[in-house]
């Protein structure tokens, strides 16, 4: 579950503030699949990075998993990033090292033991469809390629909780199609899928509940009831079906 | 035996926190090799002056303690003394106040040391008897660095001992002990002014080095953020860098200052010689050799330290 309460953030000096997030509330239930809309500089980076602990709002409150940020050392905000997959437009995949070691680098840093990482990782390609394709060089890779390589890297953990940042942005139709319906499938097994975009092909083509940014404040919410208060209730089933 | 045992054991430590970040420093240094000899050249040749200076220091001051290099007063005796009666005056000479050690040398020593000297050699073959006299040379208590205050008791000491009887004549030279202790001096001045400069650049040419690294590998760093590294994680292989680089630097620059060392070595023990000192040993004492690179393994610590945490380091976009 996650929880914004009239959460504002607002960058650069004082005098010279530009404000990113203007006083956004909502929840998102736990094993959602949620559309974060909005025009480029609407503020859905910036949303995301406060939900993964990267930027510390100006006002309001963030809960993630029922735990208040602002209660939370910095040390631990980063432990919990640990819990979260990340996934963004230009994957930033690191290219001085091949693909194993690249999807390898979120359970190095969460201290899994090697023959956890020798079974995970090529699971993880697997799943993505790049099975095989541990000992490439990123940069040898298709841009679609690159982009599993970036989910597989999100996933391999096992996050509860994943977020991605224009994921299709500079993949073609049929790419950003693949891609989603990975994203998709990942939901199914549970994970909670916050998905920034403004490709209104995508959006069009999924029947899912969506967030809709506009200058930094939330403009709109589809359907109303998804953005509701969920506290109490259990974990909702998937919020939306791929509609092709 | 094979090496496929190592290999799995080097991958299975490259992916646990300590070795990723000592794989990260490698591949750090090994990927811009032409960079990287260059930086351990310069460092290499910073720290090897240093060291020669070392190396120079304590061959010199195992010299100044030499008797030949020590204040020391000598006493001529009466001829008319034997050496029996010459080597009591001495053992009695070293209990006086002031007096710290004293040496007899034998009419014959004395005849033997000169006989051994190519001027005054054939001269005295010539003469029937030994004409020299027996001798005591007396080393005083440890004196102060003050030339005025030195010279006044070496001064009261001359005095005394020319007052005793059986003592012919009584011949002391401090001026060129005080100018080569004074030469001595400043030469360890000298030595540690330069040291502490030549550190000093050794520490700002590595924390330059893994500031520029910092640049260079931002892109990785602000990945490791993203995926919630910790700082520690995130820093360890710049740290390890540093470290590798000054521990590499101080092999170097030990291996180079004693390639120098073994050059000077044939004239160095000619003046030695001179001196009445050894010859130079073949290798400086064990604690040097293990000072030099732990000198640089320290600043190669610290000057990483300083490009990541010192006024100039490179922050990550993705922190917070």
């Amino acid at each position: 579950m996650i929880t914004f309460d009239a959460v504002s953030l607002a960058y650069g000096g004082r005098g010279a503030e530009r404000s990113a997030i203007d006083r956004i509330s909502f929840d998102i239930p736990d094993g959602a699949f949620t559309f974060l809309t909005g025009r480029s500089g609407a503020g859905k980076s910036s949303l995301l990075r406060l939900i993964a602990g990267l930027e510390t709002p100006s006002s309001g409150e963030i809960h993630v998993d029922g735990v208040r940020y602002a209660s939370l050392k910095p040390r631990r905000v980063t432990a919990l990033r640990r819990r979260m997959g990340l996934i963004f437009q230009d994957n930033q995949l690191l290219l001085d090292r091949d693909v194993f070691d690249n999807v390898a680098l979120p359970l190095i840093i969460g201290r899994f033991s090697w023959s956890d990482i020798r079974r995970r990782v090529p699971m993880a390609l697997e799943r993505v469809g790049l099975g095989g394709l541990g000992g490439a060089h990123p940069a040898t890779l298709s841009g679609g390629e690159q982009q599993r390589v970036g989910i597989a890297r999100a996933l391999v953990a096992r996050p509860r909780l994943l977020l991605a940042d224009e994921p299709t942005g500079n993949l073609d139709a049929d790419m950003s199609r693949e891609i989603m319906d990975l994203l998709l499938d990942f939901n199914h097994a549970g994970v909670t899928v916050l998905l920034a975009t403004h490709d209104t092909a995508l959006l069009e083509h999924h029947d899912l509940p969506r967030l809709t940014l506009s200058n930094g404040r939330l403009a709109g919410r589809e359907p109303e009831r998804a953005a509701e208060p969920s506290h109490a209730s259990p974990s909702p089933p998937r919020t939306g079906r791929n509609r092709s | 035996m094979s090496t496929r045992p190592i290999a799995r054991l080097v991958t299975r430590l490259a992916h646990t926190h300590r070795g990723y970040a000592l794989a990260r420093s490698v591949a750090q240094l090994r990927t811009r090799p032409i960079a990287t000899t260059v930086t351990l050249s310069v460092l290499a040749l910073v720290l090897a002056l240093p060291a020669l200076l070392l190396f120079a220091d304590d061959a010199l001051g195992g010299l100044a303690q030499r008797d030949t290099m020590r204040p020391s007063v000598t006493v001529y005796l009466d001829p008319s003394l034997s050496d029996l009666q010459g080597a009591e005056r001495a053992g009695e000479l070293a209990s006086r106040p002031g007096v710290e050690s004293t040496r007899y040398l034998s009419r014959d020593e004395a005849l033997a040391t000169l006989q051994r000297s190519d001027e005054l050699g054939d001269v005295l073959g010539e003469l029937g008897d030994n004409p020299l006299p027996g001798s005591i040379v007396i080393y005083p208590d440890a004196l102060p660095d003050q030339p005025g205050e030195a010279r006044r008791r070496i001064g009261a000491l001359v005095e005394r001992l020319s007052a005793e009887p059986g003592v012919d004549q009584v011949h002391y030279d401090l001026v060129w002990v005080e100018r080569l202790g004074a030469v001595l001096s400043l030469l360890s001045i000298a030595t540690v002014l330069l040291t502490a400069l030549l550190l000093l650049t050794a520490l700002t040419v590595i924390g330059n080095t893994i500031r520029l690294e910092l640049l260079r590998r931002r892109a990785e760093r602000e990945v490791a953020d993203l995926l919630g590294a910790s700082a520690s994680f995130r820093d360890r292989p710049f740290l390890y860098t540093g470290a590798l680089f000054g521990l590499l630097a101080g092999l170097l620059a030990l291996a180079l200052s004693l390639v120098a060392r073994a050059i000077v070595k044939v004239p160095a023990d000619e003046l030695a010689t001179l001196y009445g000192g050894d010859a130079l040993p073949l290798l400086p004492p064990l604690a040097l050799l293990v000072l030099i690179p732990a000198v640089g393994l320290a600043l190669g610590i610290t000057g990483a330290l300083s490009g990541l945490y010192g006024p100039s380091r490179v922050k990550v976009r993705a922190q917070r």
